[in-house]
């Protein structure tokens, strides 16, 4: 627990707060000041929305312990407010309210916007108040409620900045309670995470390898995507080396087996590192192949327990001899879904991109197996993107070398 | 949608901060967290420690270089709204400021922050690329500096090692006949951009730097964009040739669909007219 001291609602109060706690939950349970709602809790909805330092915050995603020194207002400092008095009238007027949930959010956002002379028009209104969502109205009964308010409101506290306070409140200059930190809380599996996150991805380089991606397709919840991977490999080789369900594993960056396969059967893992998100999902795989027709399919699933997320994917292949019998086109097309926090947070397109990348990573090592080249073995999680800008300026520069006969800048 | 327990420091030096960081290999820095609070209320993201760094003085100040300015690392969006960087780009970081999320958001989310998390639909990313911004970070082995395009690797993935922290942005001044153009379409008000055009031109000095984002593709930035003018004057923002620029796009590895390379195209072409004031 950490002690802070701030000034809420004109009340000067010291308390020991755990750092986790969001000043929301700190204003609502603590201070038992209820008229600030939690809607998403994620930043999303505006209902949370008080005011720091004179200016308006979400409190869902701002720390308690981040306002020690800060002075806070909530709904509740408001009653006597010219200017929310004003404000609460038109709402009721303008019928800008229904369930109630998000009209502390919504005066508070409404206050800031009219005071800073934001409020010029509808359309002004509409985009200062985007970030605070109604449920109930509709918006035009909320939109012409502001828009009263501020045809008649002389801005005289027009927002000024100060050249020592450009960062958010409460900023260097503010009162410091805190006093101790508590001891290092590193759980094992944090360790072992962190340790896995250490070991750095390799790539082996591509030799005569040519990865092309098809057309990316939605087909309910699952994303599809095909690539075509040519190899200077002959069939039958390819064929051997995916038979090989431990070898394939190792070239798929940041999957490790917990054991041999049996039937076809494999339990494993996968880490995934997309900026700050480490997933690490824990499941299984099936693997079933046609020799007729040089054809498998490996079914998985896994679950990262820390965002009690769900991944399944579905990767068929399919092997073609090319350059008479000396080369193999190998025909992937991946299905993939995500469920879960991890999906909710993450924009599609980012993972994507992601997939798209881990199965290009996959061909490479694949070619270097191939080869009889070596890769590292073991949990070597490729970080999302960590290649992309640098093969943008290469092909930028090819591109600007071939159309124009000389490189960018 | 509580996040992990975590402990909090609160340095009050650059110095210090780095101490921290270094001590502690699962901390994540703290710059007003409007990225990363949702991470954390959603578990996406769960460190050992967050690091406080909006009380550091010289990471929340703006300051007049010889050749420019440095903006803080913390500095707020709000406040580059408000207008506390002068002296630089006509206006241009205030208005891409105010376009960024919502007002509540600009007042805690900060420019270093930003860029930090390296989001590759940010407005900043793609703004500050169009200025050649250079970034100084700290280390355990003292100061360096990086020029933007090379800061970023991809989506979410910066230069930054793992006890480095960003410390400024400088942004260098140009001449008086400098132009800047930024546009940008998004779904929804305040969501990440779908796409983003962002220009700066300074034909007199031989500067003229356009960039392509938003979405998830990593931004492909233009440092010689005259190729994509019909005519050969790029002042002229009608001589922009949108085709060519969609598979220019296209070319440099930017794997979207056509609809997305042309949304790209689009927004470059309204960065360029607003530039150039047409």
């Amino acid at each position: 627990m950490t002690r802070i001291t701030l000034t809420v609602n004109g009340t000067k109060v010291t308390r020991e707060v755990a750092p986790r706690t969001n000043l929301a939950d700190f204003l609502r349970e603590d201070l038992v000041l209820t008229g600030t709602h939690v809607g998403c809790e994620h930043g999303i909805c505006g209902a949370c929305t008080v005011v720091i330092d004179g200016e308006i915050a979400r409190s869902c995603i701002t720390y308690a312990v981040t306002c020690d020194g800060a002075e806070i207002r909530t709904i509740e400092d408001f009653d006597d407010d010219p200017l929310m008095k004003k404000l609460r009238h038109a709402f009721s007027a303008e019928h800008a309210l229904q369930c109630g949930y998000c009209t502390p959010g919504m005066l508070v956002a409404a206050r800031d916007l009219v005071r800073r002379g934001a409020a010029r028009d509808e359309d002004a209104i509409r985009v200062g108040m985007s970030g605070n969502l109604c449920r109930c109205t509709g918006y035009v009964g909320i939109v012409k409620a502001i828009a009263a308010v501020a045809c008649d409101h002389e801005v005289s506290e027009k927002t000024a900045v100060s050249a020592d306070a450009l960062g958010p409140a409460p900023g260097p200059a503010a009162q410091d309670s805190l006093r101790e930190t508590r001891g290092n809380v590193t759980s094992p599996a944090q360790k072992e995470q962190r340790a896995a996150r250490a070991a750095a991805p390799t790539l082996a380089s591509p030799s005569g390898m040519n990865v092309q991606t098809g057309e990316i397709t939605q087909d309910g919840s699952f994303t599809k995507l095909t690539q075509t991977i040519t190899v200077n490999h002959p069939r039958d080789a390819v064929w051997n080396l995916m038979a090989d369900i431990e070898k394939v594993a190792t070239c798929m960056p940041g999957v490790s087996l917990d054991g041999p396969a049996r039937d076809g059967h494999v339990d494993g893992r996968m880490l995934v590192k997309l900026g700050p998100i480490n997933a690490d999902l824990k499941g299984e795989a099936d693997v079933t192949r046609d020799a007729d027709n040089w054809r498998g399919v490996i079914d998985g699933k896994g679950r990262d327990a820390r965002s009690a997320s769900l991944a399944r994917g579905r990767v068929e292949y399919e092997l073609t001899e090319t350059d008479d019998g000396k080369g193999t086109l190998i025909a992937v097309s991946i299905a993939y879904s995500l469920a879960g926090p991890l999906a909710q947070f993450s924009r599609g397109a980012i993972v994507r991109n992601l997939v798209n990348r881990l199965a290009g990573a996959f061909a490479q090592n694949l070619e270097a197996k191939l080869e009889g080249r070596d890769v590292e073995q073991g949990a070597q999680a490729l970080n999302a993107g960590s290649l992309v800008l640098s093969v943008l300026w290469d092909r930028l520069r090819s591109f600007f070398t071939r159309l124009f006969g000389r490189k960018p800048g | 949608m509580k996040p992990v327990a975590f402990d909090y420091a609160r340095p009050r030096s650059i110095a210090e901060a780095l101490e921290t960081l270094d001590a502690q290999p699962g901390a994540k820095i703290l710059a007003g967290g409007q990225t990363l609070g949702p991470m954390l209320n959603l578990r996406l993201v769960q460190p050992d420690m967050l690091i406080d760094i909006t009380r550091i003085p010289e990471l929340t100040a703006v300051q007049e270089t010889g050749d420019g300015v440095a903006i803080g690392a913390c500095v707020t969006h709000a406040s580059i709204e408000d207008g506390a960087v002068t002296g630089t780009a006509n206006g241009y970081l205030d208005r891409v400021a105010s376009g960024i999320a919502y007002r509540a958001v600009r007042t805690r989310g900060t420019i270093g922050g930003s860029l930090s998390h390296a989001d590759p639909a940010a407005d900043w990313l793609a703004a500050l690329l169009a200025l050649a911004a250079e970034l100084e970070i700290a280390g355990g082995s003292g100061m360096r500096r990086a020029a933007l395009d090379d800061f970023v690797k991809g989506a979410m993935e910066t230069a930054l090692g793992t006890a480095e922290l960003v410390v400024a942005i400088r942004i260098a001044k140009r001449g008086p006949k400098a132009r800047y153009g930024y546009h940008k379409i998004c779904r929804k008000t305040g969501e990440f951009a779908e796409a983003i055009g962002a220009v700066a031109t300074d034909h007199e000095a031989g500067y003229f730097r356009l960039v392509a984002a938003g979405g998830s593709h990593a931004p492909v930035v233009f440092t010689d964009p005259r190729e994509l003018f019909k005519e050969a004057d790029p002042t002229d923002a009608r001589g922009f040739d949108v085709d060519m620029a969609a598979n220019a796009l296209a070319d440099a590895g930017m794997a979207a669909d056509d609809y997305d390379l042309s949304l790209r195209a689009i927004v470059m072409q309204r960065a360029i007219q607003e530039a150039a004031g047409q």
